[in-house]
């Protein structure tokens, strides 16, 4: 019963905060809406400039097929040389497509013109995939060319894509976005839960109280966790509703395992509270220690991508469980028998944290 | 009056830094003990050391014939704390601060409502329900000692309770710990402000966490042949400075 004073006291001090409670509830939508429009790993509307040389009826259809395609943006087509590089370095322009004749030993000029793609590498992601378009343009007009003579090739793969037929980066994006606004709000409100009691001087006056530690730890987490559910209901509304990304799996397991993975951050966000001296601190402590787990969480790069040897941080976040869970839950429609090691590991990782957050906490206050 | 505290060769140590050294005292139960020195000279720490906030690094504390140290428990139950800045939530109302502190401290819904409408009759209700970051200081500090003694606690530790407040509500709050004395309740309190001290029975001078100068304000005056307790004080400090 004395621990319903403490959550109740939590809310009121939560809710007190004017300035604090758009940036709650309102701003991890809005947060979730903008992501889901701006963290986009589809290249699109790429800026390119053709330069062609060719006189060749078959480079003016490829370019009609690079007009007509949504992954180019034709900026200007010229039809005399032109110097690439500086139009490259000027950044309006990501690639120059040049288009020459070429010959064979009779000088006679061949069906197919000589292509010659200047890529900006600055951004590398986006400069191979658009190579990688260019290229898809090019081999399905040579195999259309191919089937007009009523001739195949000799192999021909199909690619079948499951899950996120469209590949659409979104419905990848989107769920794990929801991972990473849960553990923005919680970890910045548990890491200023405790050091607020001791700037404000009423952490003596707690401790005095019939409260034991274990009761005043969970009065701490307890309002933070319903307020991070909450928004993670909301999040995954967003997601469902605003951009129609189906759920195709269990959703109760999904709030087990955000629970779980909620418990963690909250004793991790804790554990800062009771090691700073000021919210200044906890701050700067949230802020770096979240940049870490959202680097090693896989949700913006493949972890795969990460070298071996670091791998164990992988290994050791729990944000990289949760945003795996949520994404074979929502794209894949998994149960629990899919990934159940996941949930085993991310487990493992939250009892570790609360055991150091608790017994650090329990230092704190017999110093 | 058997002694309700007894203080055995306390040491605190932070690191290398000794706040407290090696202090011994008793408190009498009833008694008003005084707690004196400058900023730094160990009495906050003391304080928190006998009420179980802080641990001790040797020596040995006895409340009611139990050692602090091991009963906190129990001990919390006899003990209330009124702390520097008067440790209100300020985010909260007064009358939350109340229903929140009673709740905590295992009092009763039914005794609390009691509690609510006591505090009604002594501050005016509109204060009360304003944020206690709203209210005047010598409001905030009634409504912190009345927390603190919402539990009806035997020893009662107030820590600097008159700082930042205004002559009147400073005197008006010692009749509330003579009123206090006279319940029978032991109150030891520390403060900054030499001319309190008038009210305590004994006085205990802290510097550099030692025990300097120990005993009745009157008694002290005269065997140190000095006309005001200022200057028993500074006198004491600047001898302890020399040596």
């Amino acid at each position: 019963m004395r621990i319903f004073y403490l959550v109740k006291k939590e809310f009121i001090e939560i809710f007190r905060q004017k300035e604090l409670l758009p940036l709650l509830f309102i701003a991890p939508i809005i947060q979730i809406i903008l992501f889901g429009y701006i963290v986009k790993t589809d290249v699109e509307n790429i800026p390119v400039e053709i330069i062609n040389l060719s006189k060749n009826k078959t480079s003016y259809r490829i370019i009609n097929r690079i007009k007509n395609t949504p992954l180019f943006n034709v900026k200007k087509i010229s039809y005399k040389n032109r110097d690439s590089i500086s139009t490259l370095k000027k950044g309006n322009i990501k690639a120059v497509i040049i288009f020459r004749d070429s010959f064979n030993k009779n000088k006679n000029i061949l069906k197919y013109p000589e292509i010659q793609i200047l890529m900006d590498g600055t951004d590398s992601n986006t400069s191979s995939i658009a190579a990688g378009y260019f290229n898809g343009i090019l081999k399905k007009y040579i195999l259309s060319d191919i089937e007009k003579m009523d001739k195949k090739l000799s192999i021909e793969n199909k690619t079948l894509i499951r899950f996120n037929p469209a590949l659409k980066s979104i419905n990848y994006m989107g769920p794990g976005i929801v991972a990473l606004l849960l553990t923005i709000v919680s970890l910045f409100l548990a890491s200023a839960s405790i050091v607020r009691e001791k700037e404000q001087q009423t952490m003596d006056t707690l401790l005095i109280s019939r409260l034991t530690s274990i009761e005043i730890y969970i009065g701490k987490a307890l309002p933070i966790a319903i307020i991070g559910i909450i928004n993670m209901s909301f999040s995954i509304s967003v997601v469902m509703i605003w951009f129609k990304i189906p759920i195709r799996g269990n959703l109760f397991i999904l709030f087990i395992s955000a629970i779980i993975f909620l418990t963690a951050i909250l004793s991790y966000g804790l554990l800062i509270s009771t090691i700073v001296s000021t919210q200044q601190q906890a701050l700067f402590f949230s802020w770096f220690s979240m940049i870490t787990f959202i680097l090693l969480s896989g949700l913006f790069t493949p972890t795969e991508n990460i070298p071996s040897s670091l791998q164990f941080l992988v290994k050791i976040n729990p944000l990289s469980y949760l945003i795996k869970i949520i994404r074979e839950i929502f794209l894949k429609g998994n149960g629990i028998e899919y990934f159940y090691k996941d949930l085993l590991c991310l487990s493992f990782i939250t009892i570790l944290v609360i055991s150091i957050s608790i017994s650090n906490f329990k230092r704190l206050i017999s110093k | 009056m058997n002694n309700i505290i007894e203080v055995k060769n306390l040491t605190k140590k932070f690191g290398n830094f000794i706040a407290v050294n090696n202090i011994n005292f008793n408190i009498k139960k009833g008694e008003i003990l005084g707690f004196l020195g400058p900023n730094g000279a160990g009495k906050t720490t003391s304080i928190k050391m006998i009420n179980g906030l802080l641990k001790i690094t040797s020596g040995e504390i006895l409340v009611n014939g139990m050692d602090a140290n091991k009963n906190r428990k129990e001990l919390k139950k006899i003990m209330g704390y009124m702390s520097q800045k008067f440790s209100l939530y300020p985010l909260l109302n007064s009358l939350e601060n109340i229903e929140f502190f009673g709740g905590v401290s295992g009092l009763s819904r039914k005794t609390i409502k009691k509690k609510e409408e006591e505090i009604k009759n002594m501050v005016d209700p509109l204060l009360l329900r304003q944020n206690v970051k709203d209210i005047p200081p010598g409001i905030r500090q009634k409504i912190s000692l009345f927390v603190c003694l919402m539990t009806d606690p035997e020893i009662i530790f107030l820590d600097e309770p008159t700082s930042g407040v205004d002559p009147e509500v400073r005197r008006n709050f010692w009749y509330e710990i003579y009123d206090l004395k006279i319940r029978g309740k032991t109150i030891l309190v520390s403060t900054h402000n030499l001319d309190e001290v008038e009210y305590a029975d004994r006085i205990l001078i802290l510097h550099h966490g030692d025990l300097i100068v120990e005993g009745e304000p009157g008694g002290l005056l005269k065997k140190h042949k000095k006309n005001s307790i200022e200057d028993l004080f500074k006198d004491a400090i600047s001898n302890h400075e020399q040596n």
